[in-house]
């Protein structure tokens, strides 16, 4: 495994050159950054790699890989072996399993069409400002993850009776004291049969910024509880320990002042997503001409389902139904769109707010919390319509 | 002739790198602290990370000693010059940082959704 003086060194040479050259090229900063297999995404960060899907791409239903948002905590692990990755299943099971990648693949394969969704997506979007990625409206993607059943892998070891949670660990090396990214979820939510140990993404292998060979997906939830590069799976009989449970990705009982700090105690563990929609066209600040205009985007709820979506054109005086695309799955969002027909010119506010079948409507105000977690004010920009 | 040669060769260089990457590196402003603040954050993160934040200075103190706990060296004398440095550069108030983005894939149109 590549370690991380060698990725260091890597980049040191990579930026050496960069600025090396950059007395003579005035013009190559404003450049794009190139990584291997992504295409036009936002780069909140380079190291740790944290790419975000800009919201012109919301248009399709199954998000290409080259457009799908990653969020890593850590270093991505180097290169890893196939031949002799090992998945390890124990703590309270019967019998604990040392699965290769072959192995893994000769269980029942399973698909689920996840809508994932960072829970810092929408960060930047709070106020007063809060300290993590700055993430804008795209640190979310909708893809097909394909591999066996956690539970069809649990049943094979045997969970005992004291089995309460299953506790998930990659490999991406951990730099300095930095707490591991350990996460576990409810025995129920692993063993429901939708729950994946994924090992494809849109018909093919996971590529390495999506968790190679193998990743977790647990739909309808958080990012953070699908833990990319798997490499054990631990039932236990509470929930992990770590600072990535504990007071990492959790949520005030309560809704605070903005601003104020939340007591741990007052907090619980992040789960399923909230309900939320995003408006991919037209543009933020777009100049459009009277007449015909659609306007488009996505909605999701995480394990709900979305019933409607409304748009307001006039700032949210007054507002009407969406069409909702065709393509449905049970964790995914749906494509929706609204055709306007803006008749005098002027500066509209355009509002889209989604509702699901668990009673939940996108709110005018996000709840304010001291990560920054779950924002989902309704979505909304503004344009200006000139004849 | 030489110096002709000399500079053909420059340019030739700049054509071979520069089209291929920018500095995906993003930079920390001068000043005091700068380089104390490169040698304590820019061993794990790239600097793009901190330049985005826009914080108090009770933040800015909470998150210093958020990563000194997590293995950020930073010299106790160092600390309170290091969170000045930070919090006068970037304030509550100021602009949203514009990040960059990656290369457009010129074949992306004609991809499949892989």
């Amino acid at each position: 495994m590549r370690s991380r003086r060698d990725f260091l060194k890597t980049v040191s040479v990579a930026a050496f050159s960069a600025s090396a050259a950059h007395p003579l090229l005035s013009w190559a900063d404003a450049a794009p950054i190139f990584i291997p297999g992504k295409d036009g995404m936002i780069v909140r960060s380079f190291r740790f790699v944290d790419l975000e899907m800009p919201v012109e791409f919301m248009t399709e239903w199954i998000t290409p890989v080259r457009h799908f948002y990653v969020r890593n905590h850590m270093f991505e692990p180097d290169k890893i072996d196939t031949i002799n990755w090992k998945l390890t299943i124990n703590g309270e099971v019967e019998k604990p399993l040392t699965l290769s990648l072959a192995d893994l693949e000769k269980f029942p394969n399973r698909s689920v069409t996840n809508t994932l969704e960072c829970a810092g997506n929408g960060r930047s979007l709070h106020t007063p400002k809060i300290p993590g990625i700055q993430w804008g409206k795209g640190a979310v993607g909708n893809a097909r993850f394909s591999g066996p059943s956690l539970k069809s892998v649990l049943e094979r070891a045997g969970v005992k009776d004291s089995g309460k949670h299953v506790q998930f660990r990659g490999l991406d090396p951990v730099p300095g004291k930095v707490p591991p990214f350990v996460r576990s979820i409810p025995i129920e939510k692993a063993a429901d049969g939708d729950t994946l140990i994924a090992t494809h993404m849109n018909g093919a292998p996971l590529t390495a910024h999506h968790g190679f060979p193998a990743r977790a997906i647990t739909p309808g939830w958080v990012g953070a509880a699908s833990c990319k590069w798997l490499t054990e799976i631990t039932v236990l009989d509470k929930p992990a320990d770590g600072n990535f449970m504990m007071p990492g990705y959790r949520f005030p009982n309560t809704p605070g002042k903005p601003g104020e700090p939340v007591k741990p105690e007052d907090t619980h563990s992040l789960t399923a997503l909230t309900v939320k929609s995003v408006i991919a066209a037209p543009a933020d600040s777009a100049k459009l001409k009277p007449g015909a205009q659609v306007i488009q985007g996505v909605a999701w709820a995480g394990e709900a389902e979305i019933t409607k979506v409304e748009i307001s054109t006039d700032g949210g005086g007054s507002w009407s139904a969406a069409q909702l695309g065709k393509d449905q799955a049970k964790y995914a969002w749906h494509l929706w769109s609204y055709n306007w027909q803006p008749t005098k010119s002027g500066e509209y506010v355009i509002f889209s707010r989604a509702s699901d079948s668990r009673g939940r409507t996108q709110p005018a105000a996000a709840v304010w919390n001291p990560s920054g977690y779950l924002y989902n004010a309704y979505d909304q920009v503004k344009v200006y319509v000139q004849a | 002739m030489c110096k002709l040669k000399f500079y053909s060769v420059v340019i030739l260089f700049a054509a071979v790198v520069a089209p291929a990457q920018s500095s995906p590196n993003e930079q920390l402003p001068t000043g005091p602290a700068k380089e104390k603040a490169a040698a304590a954050c820019l061993t794990c993160h790239e600097a793009r990370i901190i330049v985005q934040q826009r914080l108090s200075e009770a933040a800015w103190e909470k998150e210093m000693d958020k990563m000194i706990k997590w293995g950020a060296e930073v010299d106790a004398k160092d600390r309170d010059a290091l969170i000045e440095y930070f919090s006068t550069n970037f304030t509550p108030d100021q602009p949203a940082y514009e990040a960059p983005r990656t290369a457009r894939d010129a074949k992306s149109k004609t991809k499949s959704r892989l």
